[in-house]
């Protein structure tokens, strides 16, 4: 090609991507810039921004709560990967046998993943209401289990266990999917070759079913890790007094004593590790 | 090592069947060759012995168990995929031995039934390359040499050399018969080439649409085809027909009158009860009258006059020429000191010893009676 054709070709490329580079400018770079710039300012509600230096980060560093919300992010994080991508999996396998009424199957256990968060938010804190919520009449009325109604959304420490339960069946229909798909391409002659060296049914799920799915899998995994990591609205609908990472910066940027800085700092943080695990992906899963 | 026993063995999909009242059975260190057209039942039939499919009538018997109910992990079989099913993730040497690792071979065993296998097959050099970095042919010799390496009972192969390049597909064909003879395994092949069939039975099993149309010999089945199917499928280019009628003792087509006597195994008076017959003769039974080969007064032999060769395709050692006999297209195969043209006329001769006889009934049977 001519360098005039070349040329010409490389400036039709920039005016192509020029809209697409603008709008990620704006809303993403110019966003994460101030954020960074933020976190060295004590900023008040004015907009009065004095110069503090490290101030923030050695604050935060300092202060329990954010340990405690790493810790509970830690605990939310391990619970829904794990849960979504076993329960992804089985639905996937169970779905990828011969049935009746396979089809509709199929697009059922989509719903979850397709309904709004606001609305099933309402409906998981009715069923664990604690007065008329079908979880304690179930419990304690029905099958005698204990005689105590428990408030498990009010109560922090088991309102973690209802919001990882909530996130599992909201979201595992994506892990499915992307299951589903994968399992559909694996040549069934490697299920028959693998029977023919002896391998019985669970032997052909590990030496055929997950090494083909391996892929997948991190994919799965590293996705759900990115997106719970900065997961907000699920948390905070449902129990707001689950202190995620995320939630902990909102109280720290917008309720209470509001802290800008603070939370920039936190922000800036949680940016870190998620560049870092983004990098991962990139280098260990996308380039296999 | 075992004999394969198939009693009386259905198969159907549905209403649909696929295997009808198949009764067949492979001796202990016999290679047999499933052979047919495409959805004849012969893969099916295979994969029934693996148990990859249910039977869903009748008994299959490896050795003295009687596998129906067995699930195909406890059949002590090995087998060779068509498109190979090597496991992806595993290394060629991970392949090799996978099966046998299971079987609980121990490590002493695995180690030298790795190293025979990938002598035997030429594998030394990729054992630790992924199946993705081999190419087909290499790929080919990973799954025999993952079929070869266990201890199996029964050795099933479908279709494996069809993926094959001809050249390649000639000479994996040349080691199978190499490793069969030296491991004397029994072995059911499934292929719907015919020079397969031939050159790697001991026996050979034509099938088509569900029914077994012949066991016998490769030469069994290529001299003596018991009907008009056999006898077109097997042999390349197929074997002519033509069609005859009857007039006292002489068979006449064209021209020509064949002296049904001089037919070898053929009952006259059975003869006289049908009006027409199909005359079958090989190509290559052909000769060029003008060479006179291999003639003695004993020969036995028919000369067709006359004959306007329409085409001559040079293979090399042969040429195929085409020309028109009872008013059908007709093929003959003669060697390479043939000089006929196109559009020349010329004499060929053919042994009558060699010809056959089949009724125009739909089946076609066989009318020349014993050994021919």
């Amino acid at each position: 090609m001519s360098s005039v054709l070349i040329k010409n070709e490389s400036r039709l490329g920039l005016k192509l991507v020029a809209p697409a580079v603008g709008i990620i400018g704006l809303l993403v770079i110019y966003p994460i810039l101030f954020n960074i710039y933020l976190s060295f300012f004590d900023v008040q509600l004015n907009g009065t921004k004095t110069f503090v230096g490290m101030e923030n980060y050695t604050d935060l560093l300092g202060n329990p709560r954010y340990f405690h919300s790493i810790g509970v992010s830690v605990i939310y994080l391990i619970g829904t990967v794990v849960g979504t991508t076993v329960l992804g999996l089985a639905a996937a396998i169970l779905m990828n046998q011969e049935f009746r009424f396979r089809n509709l199957a199929r697009g059922l256990i989509l719903l979850p993943y397709f309904a709004p968060v606001i609305s099933v938010v309402f409906g998981w804190q009715f069923i664990f209401d604690p007065v008329n919520g079908i979880y304690n009449h179930v419990v304690v009325d029905v099958l005698h289990l204990t005689d105590t109604r428990e408030n498990l959304i009010g109560n922090p420490d088991s309102a973690l266990f209802v919001v990882i339960l909530f996130d599992i069946w909201k979201h595992f229909p994506i892990a499915y999917l992307l299951f589903l798909a994968k399992l559909q391409s694996v040549p069934k002659d490697l299920y028959e070759a693998a029977a023919i060296d002896g391998q019985n049914a669970w032997g052909r799920f590990w030496h055929v079913t997950l090494p083909e799915l391996r892929f997948v899998i991190a994919t799965v995994v590293l996705l759900r890790i990115i997106w719970n990591l900065n997961r907000f609205e699920d948390v905070y609908l449902l129990a707001p007094n689950v202190e995620t990472l995320p939630i902990f910066t909102y109280y720290q940027a917008f309720a209470g004593i509001v802290d800008q800085g603070v939370a920039a700092a936190i922000s800036v943080i949680q940016l870190l590790v998620l560049v870092g695990l983004i990098w991962l992906y990139v280098r260990k899963v996308l380039k296999w | 090592m075992s004999s394969v026993i198939l009693r009386n063995v259905n198969k159907s999909y549905g209403n649909l069947p696929i295997v009808k009242n198949l009764n067949l059975e492979v001796k202990d260190g016999e290679f047999v060759v499933l052979v047919g057209p495409s959805g004849c039942g012969k893969s099916t039939t295979l994969r029934m012995v693996a148990g990859l499919e249910d039977i869903t009538q009748g008994e299959i018997q490896i050795g003295k168990r009687a596998i129906n109910d067995l699930p195909p992990h406890k059949r002590n079989i090995a087998m060779v995929f068509q498109n190979y099913a090597l496991y992806p993730h595993m290394s060629v040497r991970e392949n090799i031995v996978f099966g046998l690792k299971k079987s609980g071979a121990d490590a002493e065993t695995i180690k030298q039934k790795l190293a025979d296998v990938s002598e035997m097959l030429k594998l030394d050099d990729y054992l630790d390359r992924k199946p993705a970095d081999l190419s087909g042919g290499q790929r080919q010799r990973v799954a025999m040499g993952r079929a070869l390496a266990r201890d199996a009972d029964v050795y099933l192969f479908d279709e494996p050399l069809s993926n094959l390049d001809a050249k390649l597909r000639h000479h994996m064909r040349t080691e199978i018969a190499r490793i069969q003879h030296q491991y004397n395994m029994t072995a059911i092949y499934v292929t719907h080439d015919q020079i397969e069939a031939m050159t790697l039975g001991d026996r050979v099993v034509v099938m088509r649409d569900g029914i077994v149309e012949q066991v016998g010999t490769p030469m069994e089945i290529y001299l003596q085809p018991t009907n008009t199917f056999v006898a077109t499928f097997i042999g390349s280019p197929a074997m002519n027909l033509i069609e005859a009628e009857i007039e006292g003792e002489d068979l006449v087509f064209d021209n020509y009158r064949l002296p049904a006597a001089k037919i070898a195994n053929v009952d006259l008076q059975d003869l006289k009860s049908h009006d027409t017959v199909l005359v079958g003769i090989r190509p290559d039974f052909f000769e060029d009258s003008a060479l006179s080969l291999k003639r003695s007064p004993s020969d036995n032999l028919f000369e067709f006059n006359d004959i306007q060769v329409e085409l001559v395709e040079n293979l090399g050692f042969d040429k195929e020429i085409m020309f028109k006999l009872g008013g059908e297209d007709a093929k003959a195969r003669l060697d390479l000191r043939s000089h006929v043209k196109r559009q020349e006329n010329i004499s060929m001769s053919v042994d009558l010893n060699r010809v056959l006889l089949f009724d125009t009934s739909p089946q076609g049977m066989l009318l020349n009676a014993g050994e021919v």
